[in-house]
């Protein structure tokens, strides 16, 4: 041991701290450590041979050599990571994974490219740290919550989204599509398509010269302008809960023409027709799509009854008084929990059939009717409902030109209603007078948690006045949930705060 | 706890956080809400200060309502709220912008309702005017159709023309217009689109600020929330430290305390040893002092004892002297006794075997005896037979001599009374009564009613009652036999038919098959003799009783009281004595008396089985003792017999004698007048036949032929009667 100290001496200083280190770990190896973790055995190889050089550079002593304080056991990689190694290369041909040991799996796992054919690994990995990388690999963002929280439901979802979003009818292959389902069946719970392409224009470049016109040529064209049908792919999916569909075209930039934009009758008929076969799902939204009241009673009506929906969207559409009706009627003749028709074109009758439905469901929590313009004959209608309706919790009717007679109603209903506890009237004409009756009933409420009267020329006070009554509430709540043995004290306090105010 | 002045310092902070936003939009739009949501929105920051004001106050007077909640708690509550408010403003921040747009496309959709209003009235009036100008126009071309001078009609072409370029005119005027107007829209669009752009850019920077700040108070509130935290805890620790070191120091005063007083206790111990060592010592001397004197005491007794000793052993050998002679004169007393013994032993011995002995013998006596007396038993049985058997004979023979005698006697006695009879109708011409008396009527020794079995009354009531139908009467008549009691024939058959029914499990199963050819009333003849015999049912008041059972029975109406049933066999065996001593005197006067008997179709038949068994239980205790009464029975009084005799003896009372005696001598003399008389006929009599017999010689003599030969006849000399 003296002589290769030595010469060690002569090459350098770090080199010999590097060798008295790795000098001690052979004296251990010498004693015997077969169980060394293999780990740091991957690391020294490529090193090892470079120190071999170096040496011989430096001193052409084939005694050092042989005494290579460098040399260990562990730098012989132990078989199964050979083994290991080796699966992983071949796993595309040859994939072993549920054979090998729990510990072997996971470095298997570890050490897969994320560019596997998905045919190979749909159906075997289910490792998620696996499915991460890939999917952190492919996308800069990601959100696992939106997609309940598993890497691989999300990696599908986005997947299929992907394609479905660049899918060009009549010159995209189906079986792209339809190829992946047997792989994606299981894990799609979700699906967000926020663009259907057209099929490809047989004559691109003269249109997009005069985009005056575009508008009336796609009007002729319009029955060569349907969309990829839905229907197959979503009857293969057999765990489908949630439908996001937006029937339009992103980034369009300067290619936009009017029918790149159109939901056409044979769009929703099959998109009805889907739905209608998908028992499973519980969130539909289709926003966006110009969706017009006779398209709407077609989707409503292949709705009707439907098993498990619990959510409907139709926001940002063009629907009118009939599709109102329809989705009143859907109301009662379904599970229906929460319905959105925000910025539609809801007047006053579509206002009253829904309020006459609601004025007996027991299901429906929200209700969202933002930018319309049901005016004071649907909002005193809807506030007649509200006062034998027992289930609804959140009322939206921002912007609906609401004025003081929906106003002195809603007061009354705040009296009597304890389920609503949410209520938005921004954007109104609810007046001086209105504001002080809201007052007035928010003053007997004690279960309203939020009151929205922005830009609706209420007066100050008021506002500030039903702000603090909401914010008590909010208070008093907070300590029913927290511990009920000092809600009595809550509401004293409110009171004393009341009386401060 | 964070210290008030910290918290104005936030306060102070959050308005500038407040007011910096607001500022923002309200300097860099020229839109009016956007400044009125600004205006608004500081005045809303104004009304949070006051509030938080107003809370801090009312924070403060919760502190002291509850004192016993933590600062930390507080502390908390307060960032709690605090957070809370900031998060409510931020959001309404936030949102404030959609509301805004909102609002703004409110207003937009009302004005573009109005425009396209405005302009589609615009394009109808346009529509009409040029409609209008345009019908003039092709009315014209009618008027140019006419006109045949070039001039004019250049004229009126010019004109035509004039007028189709002023409506093309304000067609392109309306377009131009209309184009106009799209330009201004398409520049609107492309403002509002940048409108939108800043809004969103305004947005999203809000949101950056206002995930800024909270992160920032949060973070805040989160050191705030710590350092109450740690200053509870070191208040804690230092109120912790001093009630440790309170305790400590008590501790050690009293671990002080404890030390004196162990001193004083170990120095009073010491004293009060010594004191005890002292007294201990004079009290060892004291009774060192005693001992010794006990000891020289005791040694004196001890010289005494030891000379009271010797006298005493002087004095016990001489009695062990003695003791040896008297036991020499006991052993030779023993043995004496022993030899006594030995001898009365043997007498023992003996006396054992003769007794023994005279046991066997009298076993053998007694077995000899015994043989002798079941010998004499079986001898006494045969006698009694022989006894039963010559008493029945005797009795027959008594009967039957009694009925010669009686026979006898009767002829006699009918004699006489034919007699009497004769004399009386014939001699004396009297109306004959014939005497009517109870003795002429008996047949048989008196008071030896036969006996009759059951079944023989059986068989008459079985066979009267098939004689019923056709005479009643006769069987009312004579029901004297049957009827001693109150009982009908027709309620004893129909109660034998329904104890026939009801109890066929007393039948052998072979007599039943015997019986089924037979006639129905011999059928049910044998059965009920079966069921009689299976009864134990024997004699004819057996039968009677059975039957009155029935009845007593279901009168007394208790068919499953045990006790009932008992007392009423105990009164039916009464008044079965009492019957049967009537009976004799009902037989004598032939007067049955007639009580209405319940009818037995009441008995249920479900209830029969339940009599039988009360009346086998009744039976069967009069049955235990009959048999010596039965002997003596046999025995028949003869104390009537003489007057019967008697009786026969003088049938013809005196008076008929006497008469009779009278009328013999009458008749004496009678008969001797007759006897003369007879006489005197006879002689008639002979010359009577004379008389005849010579009337017919005469006769012969006159028919004779000599007559005729004569001349005068004799005849009609004569005149001889002709016949």
């Amino acid at each position: 041991m003296q002589e290769p100290l030595g010469t060690l001496a002569l090459s350098a200083l770090n080199r010999s701290s590097v060798s008295t280190q790795d000098k001690s770990s052979t004296v251990a190896q010498a004693s015997g450590t077969a169980a060394q973790p293999p780990r740091p055995s991957n690391t020294p190889p490529p090193s090892k041979p470079k120190g071999w050089n170096s040496r011989a550079g430096v001193s052409r002593m084939r005694r050092i050599i042989a005494e290579d304080p460098e040399w260990s056991l562990a730098i012989v990689p132990p078989l199964t990571e050979l083994c290991i190694q080796h699966i992983v290369k071949n796993f595309q041909n040859n994939p072993i994974l549920k054979e090998l040991l729990p510990e072997h799996k996971q470095k298997v796992l570890d050490l897969l490219s994320p560019d596997l054919p998905l045919a190979v690994t749909a159906n075997l990995i289910h490792d998620e740290s696996y499915w991460r990388r890939c999917c952190t690999q492919r996308w800069p963002v990601c959100h696992v919550a939106k997609h309940g929280g598993s890497w691989k439901h999300m990696f599908f979802e986005r997947h299929l989204e992907n394609l479905l979003k660049h899918f060009i009818p009549n010159t995209t292959d189906p079986a792209v599509i339809l190829d992946l389902l047997p792989l994606c069946r299981n894990y799609v719970r979700r699906l967000s398509v926020d663009q259907f392409l057209p099929p490809v224009k047989l004559r691109p470049p003269p249109r997009s010269g005069d985009p005056s016109d575009s508008g009336s040529e796609a009007e002729l064209e319009e029955p060569a302008t349907d969309h990829y049908q839905l229907g197959d792919l979503v009857a293969g999916l057999s765990h489908l809960e949630e439908l996001d569909l937006v029937y339009g075209v992103k980034d369009c930039g300067m290619n936009f023409e009017w029918n790149l934009f159109l939901f056409t009758y044979s769009d929703c008929h099959s998109l009805a027709a889907t739905i209608k076969a998908c028992h499973t799902l519980k969130i539909f939204r289709l926003t966006r799509s110009k969706v017009d009241d006779d398209k709407a009673r077609i989707l409503i009506r292949s709705l009707l009854d439907h098993p498990a929906l619990e959510e409907l969207d139709l926001s940002h559409n063009l629907i009118g008084d009939r599709g109102a009706r329809a989705s009143a009627k859907l109301l009662n003749h379904s599970h229906l929990r929460v319905l959105n028709l925000a910025n539609n074109r809801v007047r006053a009758p579509g206002a009253q059939s829904l309020a006459y439905a609601l004025a007996h469901n027991t299901n429906l929590i929200s209700l969202n009717l933002r930018l319309n313009c049901i005016e004071d004959e649907g909002g005193q209608a809807l506030a007649h409902a509200l006062q034998t309706n027992r289930c609804l919790t959140t009322l939206h009717l921002g912007g609906n030109e609401l004025s003081e007679p929906t106003a002195t109603l809603l007061s009354q209903v705040l009296a009597i209603n304890t389920t609503l506890t949410s209520i938005n009237l921004s954007c109104n004409h609810i007046g001086l007078d209105g504001g002080k009756q809201l007052l007035e009933g928010m003053s007997d409420n004690r279960t309203l948690l939020e009151f929205d009267l922005r830009l609706s020329d209420v007066a100050q006070e008021s506002e500030y006045l039903i702000g603090q009554a909401v914010s008590a509430n909010r208070e008093a709540a907070r300590w029913q949930t927290s511990n009920p043995s000092h809600f009595m004290l809550a509401v004293s306090a409110k009171d004393s705060e009341n009386s401060a105010g | 706890m964070n210290p008030p002045g910290s918290l104005g310092i936030l306060e102070d902070k959050e308005k500038e956080r407040l007011s910096t936003p607001i500022l923002g939009p309200s300097i860099l739009s020229d839109n009016p809400y956007e400044r009125i949501q600004a205006r608004r929105l500081r005045i809303a920051a104004r009304l949070e200060a006051r509030r938080r004001e107003a809370l801090g106050e009312y924070l403060d007077g919760k502190k002291e309502s509850e004192e016993d909640q933590s600062k930390s708690f507080k502390q908390k509550e307060e960032s709690r709220l605090k957070l809370a408010k900031l998060l409510l403003c931020g959001t309404e921040l936030v949102t404030n912008i959609q509301v805004a747009a909102d609002i703004r496309e409110i207003h937009r959709r009302v004005e573009e309702e109005e425009i396209k209003r405005q302009r589609l009235e615009k394009l109808e009036n346009e529509v009409k005017t040029s409609q209008d100008k345009f019908d003039q126009i092709t009315v014209r071309w009618e008027e140019g159709k006419q006109k045949r001078i070039p001039q004019d009609l250049w004229d009126m072409l010019n004109t035509q023309k004039a007028h189709c370029a002023g409506l093309i005119e304000d067609k392109n005027k309306l377009i131009s217009e209309l184009q106009q107007e799209l330009k201004t829209k398409d520049d609107q669009y492309v403002k509002d689109l940048k409108k939108q752009s800043d809004d969103i850019c305004v947005l999203l920077e809000r949101m950056e600020e206002q995930v800024k700040n909270v992160m920032k108070s949060f973070r805040q509130e989160l050191n705030y929330i710590e350092k109450a935290f740690e200053m509870e805890r070191q208040d804690l620790l230092t109120s912790n430290k001093k009630t440790w070191e309170q305790a400590l120091q008590a501790h050690k005063t009293k671990e002080l305390e404890y030390l004196l007083n162990r001193i004083k206790k170990v120095e009073d111990y010491e004293k009060q040893l010594n004191k005890q060592r002292e007294w201990d010592c004079e009290e060892y001397n004291k009774i060192k002092i005693k001992l010794e004197q006990d000891v020289q005491i005791l040694e004196q007794q001890l010289q005494q004892m030891k000379a009271t000793y010797q006298l005493n052993q002087e004095k016990l050998e001489y009695n062990v002297q003695v003791l040896k002679k008297r036991d020499e004169e006991s052993t030779v007393i023993k043995s004496q006794q022993k030899r006594k013994i030995n001898r009365l032993h043997d007498i023992l011995n003996n006396l054992r075997s003769k007794y023994a002995k005279q046991i066997r013998q009298f076993q053998e006596e007694n077995q000899s005896l015994t043989s002798d007396y079941k010998h004499l038993v079986t001898q006494f049985k045969e006698l009694q037979k022989a006894i039963r058997h010559f008493a029945f004979i005797d009795d027959k023979r008594f009967r039957e001599i009694w009925l010669m005698n009686e026979e006898e006697a009767k002829d006699l006695i009918n004699r006489a009374f034919d007699v009497d009879r004769i004399i009386h109708t014939q001699h004396l011409g009297l109306p004959w009564t014939a005497p009517d008396f109870w003795f002429l009527r008996n047949v048989g020794p008196i008071s030896q009613q036969p006996q009759r079995s059951a079944t023989q009354i059986l068989e008459e009531v079985l066979l009267q009652t098939e004689e019923e139908g056709t005479e009643e009467a006769a069987s009312e008549a004579e029901s004297y036999l049957d009827l001693p009691k109150q009982i009908s024939m027709k309620t004893t058959r129909k109660i034998l038919m329904l104890l026939c029914d009801e109890s066929g499990f007393l039948i052998e199963s072979k007599l039943l098959s015997l019986l089924r050819p037979l006639e129905r009333s011999e059928c049910y003849l044998l059965k009920l003799d079966a069921i009689f015999s299976a009864l134990g049912i024997e004699s004819e008041d057996d039968l009677y009783k059975l039957v009155n059972f029935f009845l007593k029975y279901r009168v007394y109406h208790s068919p499953s009281s045990q006790e009932q049933t008992s007392l009423t066999l105990a009164l039916d065996s009464g008044e079965q004595a009492d019957l049967k001593r009537q009976k004799e005197g009902s037989l004598v006067e032939g007067e049955p008396e007639e009580k209405a008997p319940p009818s037995p179709t009441l008995i249920h038949p479900n209830e029969v089985l339940k009599i039988l068994e009360a009346f086998v239980m009744g039976l069967k205790k009069p049955r235990d003792s009959p048999t010596p009464v039965r002997l003596v029975k046999y025995l028949r009084d003869n104390s009537k017999d003489s007057a019967y005799w008697e009786a026969l003896a003088t049938v013809i009372p005196p008076a008929t004698l006497n008469l009779w005696d009278a009328l013999y001598t009458a008749l004496e003399k009678y008969h001797v007048v007759l006897t003369q008389r007879a006489k005197l006929l006879m002689e008639n009599k002979a010359l009577e036949q004379q008389n005849t017999e010579l009337q017919m010689l005469l006769q012969q003599y006159l028919d004779s032929k000599i007559n005729s030969e004569l001349h005068v006849p004799p005849t009609q000399v004569l005149r001889v009667p002709t016949k």
